[in-house]
């Protein structure tokens, strides 16, 4: 009879709030230009879902917002508008609104946009991030865990593997922040990440190993070219990651039951 | 690791709290009634007529399709009215209080020694009604075997009276309803308890196949669904049953005396409440008998079970335990033209995986998984997850935290009518 409030937009602005840190620091490092572009996409982004919902009566969501904001930080720089907007097209079309929109979508569309900009463009240059970004995400990846809305398995896997690769090789701490960033924007995303709770560690954790292994073999890439590498690959094995855990579970059941 | 840790959310509901320690007042009220909804589809062949005096535990009508299982009258009174719906199926059968008639007595003697006779008691004093079988969660038919019975000494629901206060100083009640249970299936008995251990159990006697079970004392763990899940899912073939403690307690009072119980422990709570309290009534008594004088000025709405599934009704339901009074939200706002038009044309909003959807789960079972299969329909994938141990009460959580439409409580009530359909052809 009583209803509670945890529906798709409820979580959507709550996504929004924990990603509030990175965006206010952000805009002071980057200033009028980083303003734009983020209008910039959000408008694009806007329009994409207004075309939806009038075509195909799929509500939009706040989440675009969050998107967007993953997008213009991490996207490679000195991008033309138009390429930006091609970008961000291909990705919020064929990585969301096709799927059904928001919560129905596999990949992150940030990620696929992103993935689509660095390999569609490999003459633009990836962002370098500022170092108060980084500083800035921890309040908002322990905001999104607190509440829920993103897994504390996921990022403490992800934390707990690279905090053991660096033990072993420290010259791959040069990369902490853009995976710390990415880590929050685009692999936390509670939509495009594991939905079980071992699926979450396991997650967390391949997502940093590839990272290292990136480091490791893939000479003359970006930091931030490598983790969202990263991020596109692991939430692609991601729904096989949470079928295992789910077999393995029904299994073990069958077996201790029976 | 996987699934085995049991958590679980509080809902919070405004309002009194009925005290545990408290007097519990005994209320008959002075007019009751039968009744079933629409989906039930329970065909009944009527054994009185209106205007007919029927004692306290005499059988008044019995089901069609099963003739041996019959309802029996929860107050000695006056057949006031009865309703049948086309097909004779039980709408809503009414009694006026007379207490002159007095009780139905049985002879419990032959069913002490035979089985069958146990049965056939039970079933002629409707505390067969009692037990529900999992899979489909309808009341057990007259021949099948339980592979397990689960008893509930606990309630986590808000609001819902502690089954424990219920059979206080009823240890021999008790003791005496397992032993019959025991007599019903060849499996395990399972006392489920959520607080200290051998509580409101203290007075059965060791026996192989009786298990302890201790059960996380929140919300959804005191649901049955959770439990049978856990311990012993049901299969089409291994059906599982559950019974309230109070209902074997009930048993157990029936086999010493012969007489039906006349009440059970009822709380009267909600955010429309000036005091709650718990309190003794008929099955089926009369709402506002019950709530007259302790709900706030105002809109309000009674309904009939806990906050998250009870419905408005008139009469407290035949299994529910809770009167929850609600204020009454009046949404007279109209949406946007644009708004209500999207509302209709779109599919529903697809849930989000947070940590709140997994606790309203219980930490039991890959929620998500379970969700989504129920969402698009997926028998084989929620039968595989374990949808056959639940029922659409057992959902009821995650339609609160989640918000969902359709919800997911009715999408398994349906799937699982489907599915019983399917074995029934």
């Amino acid at each position: 009879m009583i209803r509670g409030i945890w529906d798709r937009e409820t979580v959507a602005l709550l996504l929004l709030c924990a990603m509030l840190p990175i965006a206010v620091t952000w805009l002071l490092a980057e200033g009028w230009g980083g303003a734009a572009r983020l209008v910039l996409v959000t408008l694009c982004i806007g329009i994409w879902q207004l075309v939806w919902m009038l075509v195909r009566a799929q509500p939009p969501s706040v989440a675009g917002l969050v998107t967007s904001l993953a997008i213009v930080i991490l996207a490679p720089e000195s991008l033309s508008a138009l390429q930006l907007v091609l970008g961000v097209s291909l990705g919020i079309v064929f990585g969301e609104l096709a799927f059904g929109g928001w919560g129905r979508n596999i990949l992150n569309p940030a990620t696929v946009t992103l993935a689509f900009l660095g390999f569609g463009f490999p003459a633009a240059p990836w962002a370098d991030l500022p170092i108060q970004l980084g500083w800035a995400a921890i309040p908002a990846a322990l905001f999104a865990a607190w509440f829920g809305v993103a897994s504390w398995r996921l990022l403490l896997g992800a934390g707990l593997v690279f905090a053991a690769a660096a033990y072993v090789d420290s010259g791959v701490l040069e990369l902490w922040l853009a995976v710390l960033v990415v880590l929050v924007l685009l692999v936390a995303d509670p939509v495009a990440s594991a939905s079980t709770p071992v699926g979450g560690w396991v997650n967390g954790a391949v997502y940093a190993g590839l990272v290292v292994l990136f480091h490791a073999t893939w000479q003359g890439s970006a930091d931030v070219q490598m983790a969202i590498s990263a991020a596109l690959l692991v939430s692609i094995a991601v729904p096989l990651v949470d079928e295992i855990v789910i077999s393995l579970w029904v299994a073990r059941r069958r077996r201790s039951l029976d | 690791m996987l699934w085995s840790r049991q958590t679980g959310l509080t809902v919070d509901i405004r309002g009194p709290v009925p005290s545990e320690r408290g007097p519990v007042d005994r209320i008959i009220t002075e007019e009751a009634a039968i009744n079933a909804s629409a989906d039930a589809d329970l065909r009944v062949t009527m054994l009185v007529e209106e205007d007919e005096l029927v004692a306290q535990g005499a059988p008044i009508l019995k089901l069609r399709h099963h003739p041996e299982i019959m309802q029996v009258a929860p107050m000695a009174g006056r057949v006031a009215a009865i309703d049948l719906a086309p097909g004779r199926r039980l709408s809503e059968i009414r009694l006026f209080r007379e207490d002159d008639v007095g009780r139905r007595q049985y002879a419990p003697d032959r069913a002490h020694r035979d089985d069958a006779a146990l049965r056939s008691l039970l079933m002629q004093t409707a505390q067969w009604l009692a037990f529900r079988s999992r899979p489909f969660g309808r009341p057990p038919v007259p021949e099948e075997t339980p592979a397990a019975i689960f008893v509930l000494g606990l309630d986590t629901k808000p609001l819902a009276p502690n089954p424990i206060v219920a059979v206080r100083g009823r240890e021999e009640d008790v003791a005496r309803g397992v032993a019959q249970l025991l007599r019903l299936t060849p499996g395990p008995v399972y006392l489920c308890q959520g607080g200290a251990a051998g509580e409101g159990f203290a007075g059965v006697a060791p026996h192989d196949r009786i298990c302890r079970v201790r059960a996380a004392p929140i919300h959804p763990w005191g649901l049955p669904g959770f439990l049978v899940h856990r311990h012993h899912p049901a299969t089409l073939s291994r059906p599982v049953w559950d019974i309230h403690l109070e209902d074997v307690a009930a048993i157990g009072a029936l086999l010493e005396s012969g007489l039906v119980p006349e009440t059970r422990l009822v709380s009267v709570a909600g955010s429309a409440a000036t005091e709650a309290r718990l309190v003794q009534c008929q099955p089926g008594a009369d709402l506002r008998g019950l709530c007259h004088g302790r709900v706030r000025h105002g809109p309000h709405v009674v309904l009939s079970g806990s906050p998250l599934e009870g419905c408005m009704a008139r009469w407290l339901g035949m299994r529910d335990r809770q009167v929850t009074i609600l204020d009454a939200v009046r949404d007279d706002r109209r949406d946007h033209w644009l708004l209500s038009a999207l509302k209709r044309a779109s599919r529903q909003c697809p849930i989000i995986p947070t940590a709140a959807i997994e606790h309203a789960l219980g930490g039991a079972l890959p929620a998500v998984a379970m969700l989504r299969a129920l969402a698009v329909g997926d028998r084989e994938t929620a039968t595989r997850l374990g949808a056959l141990s639940l029922i659409g009460e057992d959902l009821t959580l995650a339609d609160y935290v989640t918000c969902a439409e359709p919800r997911h409580s009715v999408l398994l009530h349906r799937m699982l009518q489907e599915i019983a359909m399917e074995e029934a052809a």
